[in-house]
């Protein structure tokens, strides 16, 4: 079957690989066009964007831009807020995740399965049913317009990372931490000096998608702090506008660029760690 | 393990000397000792799923019942389930609901049938597999706000790319994607930047069946297509089982980027009392504004809770129809 020839001299096999590689091209094309797009916008007068006809390219680069993007408004200090909250929070949620996956994974005590069930249960209900609730708790202790949501959220770990957390240290030899439990080493030792040096890949995975959901949020910022102490989530939608209040769109893109480069960066710097870990919540949730 | 338990001690020594009631003292110390480090172990996420997880959720089912606006706790009224038959009653309600549903039937199906279909591509001993795989990846790295003014650039009606595109070739068209096809739209988006996740998941579970099955297809006379549907699909069905049922729960629930789509969202809008367009006026939104928009906390929570068990109702469908179609295996 496969050895017969086309016209051309192709075999079938091959006929189907052209089509196949013209078909992923495409795609490619089709799904990078946007982001090249809002690069090449970025950079364009504010006149060109408004014109009506088709001009994919500014005819002159428009640094400008990027210069009115962190000027307009007080970038920094939004940005720095962006940073702290999500390296804040997934700091602290890594740790406490960590904890919680290593208790499940290794140390055998009462109601052990039974709270894991719990774990699974809450990935599986949805999250929608906390957020309406936990508003109303969180205003009325007070706590809004504060990182302390963020630092509670943290503290309280996620059943998700969790449970990365206990599938790999499930997969990790245990006669390395046999042999520290005969040497008399503490249970918190055997996590803390011997566990997780052991476990940057799944330290790393977890870190970067705590990191990435927070500085990708716009509702959390937008319900729990005040609009000069928010993030850059937020501000990007509203912040660039001209005295009359009428958005300017080429800064407001110049600001999206900049604040899309973290993550894109990050991605490609460690793409298997967001790979695996959208690969293990997807297949094991 | 350990290989050493109480029991074995036990079976060994009916009448325990001394030395080895001293032994079972300390396994039993041990154990105690184990518990405690569970328990501290697990400390912050039990304290957190006490604290910030059912205290306030069974708050919230206990405002659900009242008129709760934020400020009111003083002369609270109590007002049984009228929240919830009013749901129904509640025209906005039964319109966003009717949306979800449109979105979900729409979105859920799209997005799965791409993301395999681009896995399956992939898988197919690709050069350069791993470039497609990151440039098919990319859209979903960017943040949502991001998303949104991505959308909106290339959707305006005479400023985006689309239009001005189809311009070229059909003169005067001016399609207002944002506001008229705004379901649409959305699901274009909203496809665009979650096929990254779908097709690495998928891909994952492809590279997981052995080569060999689908060869022998190939031998005993089966074409690509035969070989699809008769071994890879059935081999893959507890992942697409799985991404349907997540991806399910997760559009039901879909919020954010109605509300950053809309043509409104940049001049002043974006805050959460504004409405998106009414195509995509989906349940989520409705529930949140009535929440943060009015403050109609005890209504909002309400409806989320209809919601929920909605969902909860599809999931466990999903589950009950599993054995049906979901190929079951001794491994995972």
């Amino acid at each position: 079957m496969r050895a017969i020839t086309h016209g051309r001299g192709f075999t079938h096999r091959q006929m189907g690989k052209i089509v196949t590689y013209t078909l992923l091209i495409a795609v490619t094309v089709v799904l990078t066009i946007p982001v090249v797009y809002l690069i090449s916008t970025s950079l364009k007068l504010e006149s060109e964007y408004i014109a009506e006809n088709l001009q994919f390219f500014p005819k002159k680069l428009q640094w400008h831009n990027y210069y009115l993007a962190l000027t307009m408004i007080d970038f920094g200090h939004y940005a720095l807020n962006s940073v702290l909250l999500a390296t804040s929070f997934a700091t602290l949620i890594v740790t406490t995740s960590a904890m919680a996956g290593y208790g499940f994974a290794r140390i055998p005590a009462v109601g052990r399965s039974k709270l894991f069930s719990v774990v699974v249960a809450l990935i599986l209900i949805p999250a929608s049913i906390f957020i309406i609730p936990q508003f109303v708790l969180f205003s009325n202790l007070r706590v809004t317009n504060s990182y302390w949501p963020w630092i509670l959220w943290g503290l309280s770990a996620s059943p998700f990372f969790i449970f990365l957390f206990r599938q790999f240290f499930l997969s990790f030899p245990v006669e390395l931490e046999e042999a520290a439990e005969v040497d008399g080493a503490r249970v918190i030792r055997i996590f803390l000096q011997i566990v997780l040096p052991n476990s940057y890949p799944v330290l790393a995975t977890s870190f970067i998608l705590a990191f990435l959901s927070v500085w990708g949020d716009w509702l959390m910022p937008l319900l729990y702090l005040a609009d000069r102490n928010t993030t850059l989530a937020v501000k990007l939608i509203t912040a660039y506008v001209n005295p009359q209040g009428f958005p300017i769109v080429t800064p407001t893109l110049a600001a999206s660029v900049i604040y899309i480069l973290p993550p894109v960066v990050m991605f490609f710097f460690v793409q298997k760690y967001i790979m695996q870990g959208v690969v293990t919540s997807g297949i094991k949730g | 393990m350990t290989t050493t338990s109480p029991d074995s001690t036990k079976a060994l020594a009916p009448a325990p000397r001394p030395a080895a009631r001293a032994w079972r003292r300390r396994l039993a110390s041990r154990r105690t000792q184990k518990n405690i480090a569970f328990y501290l172990f697990i400390a912050p996420w039990l304290l957190g799923l006490i604290f910030l997880v059912l205290i306030p959720v069974l708050g919230g089912v206990a405002i659900s019942f009242t008129n709760y606006d934020g400020l009111n706790i003083g002369n609270l009224k109590f007002l049984g389930l009228s929240n919830y038959t009013r749901i129904f009653s509640d025209r906005d309600a039964m319109w966003s609901l009717q949306r979800v549903f449109v979105w979900t039937a729409l979105n859920v199906p799209l997005w799965l049938c791409i993301s395999f279909i681009l896995a399956y591509l992939l898988n197919q001993g690709i050069r350069a597999r791993g470039f497609f795989r990151t440039m098919y990846y990319l859209p979903s790295v960017i943040p949502l706000v991001a998303v949104a003014w991505i959308g909106r650039l290339m959707l305006h009606p005479t400023l985006g790319l689309v239009n001005q595109t189809l311009n070229l070739f059909f003169h005067g068209v001016q399609i207002n994607w944002l506001t008229e096809y705004a379901m649409i739209s959305l699901t274009t988006v909203a496809v665009w930047t979650g096929l990254g996740a779908g097709m690495v998941i998928f891909l994952a579970g492809l590279q997981g069946i052995p080569v060999a099955l689908e060869e022998a297809a190939v031998i005993d006379g089966a074409n690509r297509l035969q070989s699809l549907r008769h071994v890879t699909i059935p081999l893959m069905t507890p992942i697409i089982f799985y991404q349907l049922v997540l991806s399910i729960v997760a559009a039901m629930q879909y919020f954010a980027l109605p509300m950053l789509l809309a043509p409104t969202a940049g001049g002043g809008g974006g805050a959460l009392g504004a409405a998106p367009t009414r195509a995509v006026y989906l349940f989520m939104v409705h529930s949140f504004r009535q929440a943060f928009g009015f403050h109609r906390y005890g209504y909002a929570t309400a409806l989320t809770w209809f919601l929920v068990i909605l969902i909860l109702l599809f999931t466990a469908v999903l589950f009950w129809s599993a054995p049906r179609w979901v190929h079951s295996d001794t491994e995972t």
